[in-house]
Formats: C-alpha cells, structure tokens, sequence
C-alpha cells in the first residue's frame, strides 16, 4: 500500500558527503525547522484541497436542492486550485520529485550525477526567480488597475501566490545547488521516476 | 543566439532539469525572441483558473489515492473474478479487466502494479500460468485503462486539445465515449492471447455464493462507477462535478465506512495528490505559454506545409505518427507528452484529416505501449523493484504482450470507426 513520501532525510544519512557540505543540514535546529514548514506545507494543502471539495459539493448539493449556489463558489474553487498546485509544486521541489527525464539518473556515473544536479539545480533556481520577478510585474498591474478578482477579493490577491511560490522554488532550487538533495543518490534498485511509490 | 539558447535548454533537459523548468525555458526564450514582455507567463499560469475542467483532476488522483490506501484493489479483484473467473484462462482475464479499471480510476502512475500485481502475480502463478506470461501481463496492464473514465490524462488530452481549437469541434464526453471501443478492443486481444497460451489452466466453475459474498463485501464502492460513469455520460453533471462527489464519496466511503484508511493518514495522502497533480499543473500551465508562443510563430503550420511535402498521404503520416509517439512514450511521461506534444501535433493531424478524438486515442494507445517498451518504459522499471526481477526478464516477459498491443494499436489507428462510431 502507498504511504505518503518520508520527510526527507538529513543528507548525511543516507551517502557520504565531504565534510563542510552537510554541516548546515544536520544542525537540529535546520531538521526542526524543516518540519515545522513540512507541516505548514502540508497543512495548507490539506485547507485548500478542502475547501475545493467542500465548496464543490455544497455548490451541487445547493444548485439541486434550492436552485442555486455561491455565484463565487466556482471562482473560489478554481483559485484555491491554483494556490493548492503552486504549493504542491513547491513541496516537489523540496521533495525532488518533479518530473525530468533522468537519462543522465539512469545511464550516468556517480559523479556525473553529482555535477549534473548541481549544474540543472542552479539553472532551474535562476528560471524560477526569472519567473517570479515577472509574475511580481502582473500581480503589480492588476494591484495598480484594481482588477476585481471574485466576490470581494481583488485579482492580485489570488495571483500573489504565483510570484511567492516562484521565489520559494528558487530558494530551494539555490539550496540544492550547494547542498546536493539526498535523493539524487538513488542506488540502482530504486525506480526511476517519482511517481514510483515506496514498497 | 536563440539557437545558443535553445541548445542550452536542450542540455539541460537531457542532464535531468525538471521538465517544468525546460518548458518555462523554452516559453522564455521564445518569448524574448519576440520582443513579448515575460509577464504573460504569469498571465497563462494564471489562465488555470480560468478552466473550469481542470479541478477535476485533483478530484480524481486524490479519490484514486485513496482508492489505492484502502482495500479496493481487493474487493475489485473479487467481484471480477466471481464475474468472469469461470471462463477460459479466466484469472488472466480478470486481471486484464481489473489493471484496466483501476488504471483508469488512479492514472498509470504505477499504482496499479505496485497495489494489484502485487496481488495478481502470484495468484496466477499458482493458478498454473507461466511465470513469463504472468510478469508480462501484470506489467503490461499496468496503463491499460488511460483511456477509460476517469483517467486523469484522458481529461488532460481534452483540455488541451480543446484549448487548441482546431476547427473540429468536439465535447469531453464524446471523447470519452470515444475511448471506451479501442479499450475493449485491447482488453479482447489480450484476452484472446491469453486463452491461446493458457486456456487449459484448470477453470473455476461459477458460483452464485461467492459472488454475493464479493458483491457484498464492495457493496460501499459498486455505485460508485455509476456515479462517475452514468453522471458523466448522462451528461447530468458537469465532469467537474462529478469528480467533486466522486471525490467526497470515496472519502467518506473510506474513512467512515470501510474505515481503512485512518483520519491521521489523511494529510499525508493529500500531499503526495497535491505533489503530484501540482508538478503536473505547473508543467500544463508554463506548457500553455509556449504554446501560444508555437501559435504565434506558426510552428505547426510550417510543421504542417513542412510535412506535406514530404508526406502525401494520412495513411503514411499516422505510420510516422505511431512510430514517433512509440518513441517519445518510451521516453517521456504521459503528462509531458500530451502538454508538449500534443499543441505541435493536433493541428497537423487535423490537416490530414484527423477527427481530434481519433488523434487523442491513437496519441494515448501509443503512450499505453510506451509505458512498457524495452528498454526504459516506466512500468518495466516499477515491475523490476516491485517483484525483485532483473530487467532483461521483464524484456522478455512483455515483448508478446507489446506484440498484441501493437496489433490493437495498427487495428485503432487505421480503423477510425473504433473511436468515431458514434458520431
């Protein structure tokens, strides 16, 4: 049966590191740290996918039973998708579990690996923060236009989670580039992609 | 220097950069080459919310999460093999049947193998199929069933392709319908095959009392195919809507009723659906701004001048078609294919004369084979770690099913009235 991914280990744990590298990350207070977000991340997933079903439902259950619903509740449902998949993206992030094609996982020596994640983190941390510092200038747009957004909630609002998400992903994506995520060191027999549940 | 650029990209891509990252390259790229200001990639990622569609893919992967943490694999597999278990090689059948099913209902995200062949291997292995037969089956039904309801990248196919808005207009239910002929047909095939090797494998005589001992047993989960199936269909509710009641029925079914899956566990299981629909949204929504990126240059249309004078007929294209899509479903996941590849190669296939349904169903047969391809298909990899086995055995245990497959394959392709018979 699938169990939700493991928190992801103090590298140190599970391969080798040259010493110097892997300080930061085994510090108690950096794992306590990672936990509390872990379960922050998690908590707003489990909000926002909630809110999605919840308000999804009554919207039926009203339209069926009184002849109609939130005029919002659609946009409310649509934008806390948006929010719940930026978050999710982050948590892939975190968890190295977006999909790539791994030629280089697969066919690569250890040490191409090691170069290779170092070399496409920091390029991805660069493409988030380009996408952030312009998703920043459209959030600013529709803030200096007041574009309405649903019910009461301007549009800016609900896009602002683009540009945080973004920052957030390039901050990991820069993290990783200097401190190299455990799970890039998989050992042949695990499978290759991340959809791939645990045994 | 754009071509610097893209050369770059490529390398990245090639060197494990996660395909959201590339995509998001490429639009920016393109972008600047056009002198477009970058903003309009928040605006297209934002355009997300603007499809009413797409919430149903949260809905469904996280009812198919927790389909796959609860028991139903094995309810599904009892009902089915109270139902079809006394035919010829009928446990083989059943097996067929059931990956189907519970593809559909989880995605070909590996589930199915991990949470039914699990179940399923050494159950035919007992029952005297061969251990050959039995690994190739298992591992090769593993994405049969990505064509059927639910299936969260049949409902990705119709959202982007409707997005494109070829000229050939068409609704997600008839896509839909128009997915269920060619499953069967590959599900007979497979069938077929299998009472070829293996109909003298003594047969289980039917029984009433089993059967509504199994009926019983699933009685919470029987309705919940009409919910999907028959609501969907009816066109009573919208597909969104379904998946919104799919999604709060199979929680309370569950955790309430079958209580199988703990409160506790809930947030853990919400991640990992949010982890995973939110990689594939991301990849979707950066997808939608290098498309019309592609539009606006006119890719597919030089694409399409391009391959018109090289290619004359629609019979010639759909068999550079078939080998094209085998190659990139052995390569790319299901997801990233369709959000790429479909915006270059809809278009194209509508100027030879496609209907977009018939194209949806060849493009995700095609990834349905890809999926088990020698040497890198996904399940060939999940179906070693799952069962222990070196990879050259499973090479050898699917290369008969792929055979079969590629025969439903050639038989869906050039017989469009499979997918079309209905309009």
């Amino acid at each position: 049966m699938r169990k939700p991914p493991p928190p992801r280990r103090p590298v140190s744990h599970s391969a080798p590191i040259r010493p110097g590298h892997a300080i930061p990350l085994n510090s108690p207070a950096f794992e306590r740290l990672r936990r509390a977000l872990a379960a922050f991340e998690t908590a707003l997933l489990v909000l926002l996918l909630g809110v999605m079903i919840g308000v999804a439902a009554f919207q039926i259950i009203a339209r069926n039973l009184f002849g109609g619903g939130l005029l919002w509740g659609s946009d409310l449902v649509q934008v806390a998708m948006l929010w719940a998949t930026m978050v999710g993206a982050t948590v892939a992030v975190g968890s190295n579990r977006h999909i790539r094609i791994d030629v280089v996982a697969r066919f690569g020596g250890q040490r191409l690996q090691a170069v290779a994640g170092r070399i496409v983190a920091l390029f991805s941390a660069v493409l988030c923060a380009a996408l952030g510092w312009y998703s920043i200038e459209f959030v600013r747009w529709d803030f200096v236009d007041q574009v309405p957004g649903f019910a009461s909630v301007p549009a800016w609002v609900c896009e602002s989670i683009i540009p945080v998400a973004a920052a957030v992903m390039a901050l990991r994506y820069l993290l990783q580039t200097i401190w190299p995520p455990a799970a890039e060191r998989q050992d042949e027999a695990q499978p290759p992609t991340p959809e791939a549940p645990p045994p | 220097m754009i071509w610097a650029g893209a050369a770059l990209i490529v390398l990245m891509a090639l060197l494990g950069a996660p395909l959201f990252v590339v995509v998001l390259a490429a639009a920016m790229l393109g972008l600047m080459a056009e002198g477009i200001d970058l903003g309009v990639i928040a605006v297209d990622l934002y355009a997300l919310t603007q499809k009413p569609l797409l919430v149903a893919l949260p809905f469904f992967t996280f009812a198919g999460y927790l389909m796959s943490e609860a028991n139903t694999s094995q309810r599904l597999m009892a009902v089915t093999r109270a139902l079809v278990g006394w035919m010829p090689a009928g446990l083989a059948v059943v097996g067929l049947v059931v990956c189907a099913l519970f593809t559909a209902l989880t995605g070909a995200s590996g589930v199915t193998i991990v949470a039914l062949g699990g179940l399923l291997l050494p159950m035919l292995q007992k029952s005297g199929y061969g251990r050959n037969f039995s690994l190739g089956l298992v591992t090769s039904s593993g994405s049969l069933g990505l064509l059927v309801v639910p299936s969260v990248p049949l409902i990705l196919y119709g959202i982007v392709a409707q997005q494109m808005d070829v000229g050939v207009p068409f609704t997600i239910q008839q896509l839909f319908i128009g997915g269920l002929g060619p499953t069967l047909l590959m599900v007979l095939l497979l069938s077929f095959y299998a009472v070829w090797r293996h109909g003298d494998v003594p047969r289980t005589p039917f029984n009433g009392r089993a059967l509504l001992a199994a009926l019983k047993q699933a009685r919470w989960e029987l309705p919940l195919p009409f919910v999907v199936l028959g609501g969907i269909y009816s066109g009573y509710f919208a597909i969104s809507e379904a998946a919104a009641l799919t999604v709060l029925y199979v929680l309370i079914v569950e955790t309430l009723l079958y209580r199988e899956i703990p409160l506790r566990a809930l947030p853990g299981v919400v991640r990992q659906t949010m982890v995973m629909v939110g990689s594939i949204l991301l990849i979707l929504g950066v997808a939608l701004a290098f498309t019309s990126y592609l539009v606006d240059v006119e890719v597919p249309q030089r694409l399409f001048a391009f391959l018109q004078t090289h290619v004359e007929d629609k019979l010639t294209f759909l068999i550079l078609l078939n080998l094209l899509l085998l190659a990139l479903g052995a390569i790319l996941d299901v997801f990233s294919a369709i959000v790429i590849m479909v915006p270059l190669l809809l278009p194209v296939a509508v100027g030879y004369g496609i209907h977009p349904i018939h194209f949806g169903v060849i493009f995700l047969a095609n990834l349905e084979i890809g999926y088990f391809t020698p040497p890198i298909g996904l399940n060939l990899f999940i179906s070693a770690y799952r069962f222990n086995r070196p990879m050259l055995d499973l090479y050898v245990a699917c290369v008969p099913f792929m055979l079969v497959m590629l025969l439903a394959l050639l038989l869906i392709t050039y017989v469009p009235w499979l997918s079309l018979w209905f309009l």
